[in-house]
This record gives structure tokens, sequence and C-alpha cells, in this order.
């Protein structure tokens, strides 16, 4: 039995997640090991196909693995049940998908305020935060908007507060610039850079290159495995 | 989360989409809408049977004896018909002779009474006058109270003297200005001077007291009677029903003897009491009472049913809220608790609107029709009680399916 070292928030050991594609079983061949530290800023990148958001999900704790374990912050993760998994997502993990995924027809104050009223947070107390939260990214003044009055960009940063709200002790993000133009996405990737520099622990999935280059390491996959894995300076161009 | 969130939740989907929640709830709607307006007015006419019609018409502890005229269109055939036409009449000396006779009556009068075709006083004439003479009990009897004046006395109708009581209508019709008491009107050729008004009665059955005139029965039997003699209609009020029960049987006993009827021959005259008017309202109630839940049990369950289909069609749409709301850490229950609470909204606000209309409805019945009709407190809160399980009910499975979606099934759906 493993162990994982107190300032890995991510460690994982041979995970794996099978798939049936129709009648057949696609297994991946190996798992996948890596262990990520307090405060990295860590890019996933790999071809279509590579398992870079199923790696993702299976770390979100949306998904089960088929075998291998998952240690998050410590804790032994893989094999608890629905309602512990939705309550780690609530407690520990920040979402930010490409799609925003915000509800359409209640505000944006409504949108951060969701997991704290999964946490069970006073309604007082549930808006203050949410407000604060807003107003670090910017949006304090628009907080009664509704998501399809705001641009594309606004709705992310409501994501990304909406992902902090619950001071998470990770943030996932996938391919969070996907679809936003080129001076948003670098808007949106200073708010995060500025988060990791305040101590976050972020994990990127992303197919740009110089969306990548905003993190401290990069991680590419292929074929459900890690094939490389090197840290890099923060804004070095990757090759 | 708790149950409040998840009903603000709700609500703030029902009002996003107004339309579409119309018409889902439009079959609980009906259900309620139903529910209240018949109750409604089954417990008016109830409320009417019981306490005006046939408290006004029969009296409580009240016999009324007849006798039982052939009447053109019944549904007796000729035979019984003209033995009717031979049924003795029933005479005063009759009455007297159950005044000695029955135990324990509290009040008793006799009354004769015709159609008078108008009624004058000065220039002021009302038509269509129901005109009856009494004895003096006959007030106290029916429980009609004097607003004004006096009632009539045992020596007008030992003296005959010439004064009437009449109705509210009546009064207001002929001195629209000042008081009756003292003036005279005219009954075809004679005089009669008003001492008393009666109290006013309205509704359904009102006019009969409204635009009655009442007169000694000495007096009417001297100016209007056809036979001398004759009494049309005799009733005896006991305090308790167990006396009229007794009271019923010995002045049964009394008149067959007093007729020779033979054992097993059948009464030739009527005695009626209001438990047998309320005996026959309470069979067409039961009627109307047992149909009722089932139309409404139809209402709702279609109701229901669509209300199942609809929690099920926002499922599928908001497929991809669920997975979010999943990703940010709601539990199977939170979820479930979440459509619950929306269906079981949903269809309270179709209860509420129901309930609405089914008081309004209820109203117009009241307004424009003579049935009275009371909505009951029991009904809304059976009514509101039956939306809240249809939505509890029928929002179960879209709701437990909506639970068991994968977080990240969900997350994926288009």
């Amino acid at each position: 039995m493993i162990k994982p070292p107190d300032n890995a928030v991510i460690l994982t050991q041979e995970l794996r997640k099978d798939y049936e594609l129709g009648a057949e079983t696609v297994h991946a061949r190996q798992g996948v090991d890596i262990q990520i530290d307090q405060n990295d800023f860590v890019a996933i990148m790999g071809p279509s196909g590579s398992g870079k958001s199923t790696l993702l999900n299976l770390i979100g704790c949306l998904d089960t693995p088929t075998a291998g374990q998952y240690w998050l912050s410590g804790q032994e993760v893989s094999q608890l049940d629905d309602n512990e998994l939705a309550r780690i997502r609530n407690q520990r993990i920040g979402f930010i998908f490409q799609t925003f995924n915000l509800l359409p027809r209640t505000t944006e104050l409504h949108n951060v305020e969701l997991p704290l009223i999964y946490a069970g947070v006073s309604a007082k107390e549930r808006h203050a935060r949410a407000k604060e939260t807003l107003d670090a990214v910017g949006l304090a003044d628009r907080m009664h908007h509704h998501p399809n009055e705001l641009s594309g960009g606004e709705r992310q940063r409501v994501a990304i507060a909406r992902a902090l709200v619950n001071k998470p002790s990770l943030v996932l993000a996938d391919e969070p610039t996907g679809n936003l133009d080129s001076h948003t996405s670098q808007e949106i990737m200073d708010i995060l850079v500025k988060l990791h520099e305040n101590g976050e622990t972020i994990l990127l999935v992303t197919h740009e290159r110089d969306i990548a280059a905003y993190s401290d390491r990069l991680i590419t996959l292929r074929d459900g495995k890690v094939e490389t894995d090197e840290r890099h300076e923060i804004g070095e161009p990757i090759a | 989360m708790n149950v409040f969130d998840a009903i603000v939740l709700a609500l703030r989907q029902v009002w996003a989409q107004k339309l579409k929640s119309f018409f889902t709830l439009l079959g609980v709607i009906v259900g309620v809408t139903f529910l209240i307006s018949v109750i409604a007015v089954v417990e008016g006419m109830n409320r009417y049977v019981q306490e005006d019609f046939a408290g006004s018409i029969f009296g409580i502890n009240t016999i009324t004896i007849e006798r039982i005229y052939s009447r053109r269109g019944g549904r007796e055939d000729d035979r019984t018909r003209r033995r009717q036409a031979r049924n003795p009449d029933i005479q005063v000396a009759d009455a007297e002779l159950l005044r000695q006779k029955v135990p324990d009556i509290w009040y008793m009068a006799q009354s004769n009474d015709r159609f008078m075709p108008e009624v004058r006083s000065g220039q002021n004439k009302r038509n269509n006058v129901r005109l009856i003479g009494v004895t003096d009990e006959y007030f106290a009897l029916q429980g009609w109270d004097i607003v004004e004046g006096r009632g009539l006395t045992r020596i007008d109708d030992l003296r005959a003297i010439r004064t009437a009581v009449i109705g509210d209508a009546i009064a207001k019709k002929l001195y629209p200005d000042d008081s009756p008491i003292g003036r005279d009107i005219r009954l075809g050729p004679f005089r009669y001077r008003v001492v008393g008004v009666l109290e006013r009665q309205g509704g359904l059955i009102g006019n009969i007291r409204d635009a009655s005139v009442v007169i000694p029965w000495g007096a009417y039997q001297a100016d209007f009677a056809r036979e001398r003699d004759v009494v049309e209609n005799i009733q005896i009020k006991f305090r308790t029903s167990e006396a009229m029960a007794a009271g019923q049987a010995a002045a049964e006993e009394i008149l067959r003897a007093r007729h020779r009827l033979r054992p097993g021959q059948e009464n030739d005259f009527d005695i009626e009491t209001a438990s047998e008017i309320l005996n026959a309202w309470n069979t067409i109630k039961n009627v109307l009472l047992a149909a009722g839940p089932g139309l409404v049990a139809v209402a709702l369950v279609v109701g229901g049913i669509v209300i199942m289909n609809i929690m099920l069609m926002s499922v599928l749409e908001r497929t991809r809220e669920i997975g979010v709301r999943k990703a940010l850490g709601a539990r199977r229950l939170d979820i479930t608790r979440q459509f619950l609470a929306e269906s079981a909204t949903l269809s309270c606000v179709g209860a509420t609107v129901g309930m609405v209309v089914g008081i309004l409805l209820a109203r117009l019945v009241d307004m424009l029709t003579p049935l009275p009709a009371t909505v009951p407190i029991w009904s809304i809160v059976l009514g509101v009680a039956l939306g809240l399980l249809v939505g509890l009910v029928f929002g179960v499975y879209p709701a437990v399916r909506a639970a068991r979606l994968e977080p990240i099934v969900a997350l994926r759906y288009e």
C-alpha cells in the first residue's frame, strides 16, 4: 500500500478506464501514474483519443476508474460511492468547462452560488461569498445578469468564479479557451496565472501550445498513458 | 440543499416557462376546479335543503297532514286517481280531535291558502299573492318572525277580525315610503287592516313567504273559503324527534279510525315529515358525492401523467444541467429533491389556480342561479393536498431518472 507524500494533491497509480465501444471493450494497455503537487500548474496535451479528457474526468471524480488507485489530497477516492464523490467534487474540486456550462435562465450570482447551495451554506453567507468571488474576477457589477446577456469571456469568468467559490484544493480546466477568441483567451489565462501565483493547484487540458505555455509543467499523453512529463518556465514557448 | 431552495428553484422554472407550465397543469387545474366547485354546489344545496327548504316548508320535528288529492299528470294510474278523488276532506272537527288526543304537541296550526291575482292599497298593487288563513300558532310553528307590528291572535281568529300580516315584498310594494301598520289593504272586495310585517326571507323560495298575506282563520273562512270547515293543511310541531314519531303514529291512528279504514287498507290522507324530504335529498347527494371523486380522480390522474411526461422531457432537456449540478457537488438526493419539489410545486400551482377558478365558479353559480354554493375550507385543503400528492406521486419516476444519471454522461449530453 502506497502512502502518498504530503505535498501531493494528486497521486495516481495505474489508473485506467476501459470503454465499451459497441460490443467491443477497449482496454487501455497500461494505467496512468502521475503525481501533481501543491501549487503545480499542469497542462495536459495529447492527440484526440489519447485519454486526456478521460484522465481529467477521473481526477475530477466525475468518472470512476476500471482499475488502479487515486489519492486526492491524501485520501483514496477511487473506491468511494456516489454521494462521497459528490461531496469531494463539491468541496475540493473546481471545474471550468470549454462550454462554460452556466445554467441558463438564472443570474450570474445564482450560478456562482450553486456549489455553496450543495455545501449547505446559509443563504446570507452564500450571497456574500458569491459576490466576493465575482468581485475577484471583475464581474461584481453584473451579478444580476443572465448568462445570455454576457460575452463569452464574461461567461467564462463567471464559471471561474463558480469553480473558486468553495475554495477548492484543485482547479480543473477542460479546454477553457476552446470557445473564445485569442484576446479573450489571454484574459482568461491571465486569471488562471494569477490564481496559480496565489497558490492554487491547476490542471489544464488543452490542445493549443500557446495556452499550454502558460503552465509550468507539461504532461503529454498517448494511448492512455503518459508520454512526456516535463517542467518548464511559465511563458516559455513549447516546441 | 434544503427543500426551500428546491421550491424556489422550481417556482423559477415554472415562471420561466409560463405557457408551457399552464398546459402542463391543465389536468390538475380542471381536476381541482371540478372538485371545489362540485363540493361547493353540493354542500350549498345540502345546507339549503336542510336549513331552508325542509325547515321552512315542513319544519323540523313537524308533521304535516293533508288530504291526498288526485293530481293530473302524476304517475298514478286512472284507478288510483279515481280512488283518490273519493278521499274525504279533513274537517275542522278532525283537527280539534287531533289537538286533544295527540300527545306532547308543542305548536299546532291549521291553514288554508289560495292564490290571489292582486292585493291593492290605494294606487299601489302587487300581483300574484298567496293568501293564507291560519290559526294563531302558525307563526310560532313556522318560525316566522314579525319585524314590525304584531302577529295574529286567538281573538283575531275567533272573532274573524279582518286583520292581516303581510310579507316583506308586499309591504315594500304597497308602502314603499312609510310603515304599512294600521293601513288598509284590499283583498278582492274586502278591506283588511295590516297589523304586522313578516321578516324578509329572500333566496330561492323566499317569495313564498315574502309574497304572502296572512289572515286569521275565521276571516278566511268567512270571506274566502270554498267549503266551510274543511282544513287543507294541519301542522303539528313537537319538541323532539322522538315525540314527533310518537305523535305521527297517534295522529295516523286517530285519522284512520275517523275515516273508518280497515287494517291493511291504505291511508286516504298524507302525513309528511321533513325527514322524508331529507331522505330523498340524501340519496341524491350521495350519488353526486360518489360520482364526483371518480371524475376528479380521472382528471387528476390525467393531470399527473401529463406532469410526469413533462417532467421526463424536462429531465431530458436539462440533462446537461443535471450534469453540471452533479459536477458542482449535487448528490442523488439533491437532484431527486429538486425534481420532486419541482413537480410538486408545479402541481400545487395548478391546484391553486384550480382552487381560485373553482371558488370563482362557485361564486358565479351562487350569484347567477338560485342554487346557493359555499366553498367549505376542507374542500380547499383537500384540493391542495390532492394537487401536492399528484405532483409527488407522478414526480417520483422522472426525479429518480434524473438522479441516476452519471455525471460524465450527463455533461457530455448534447
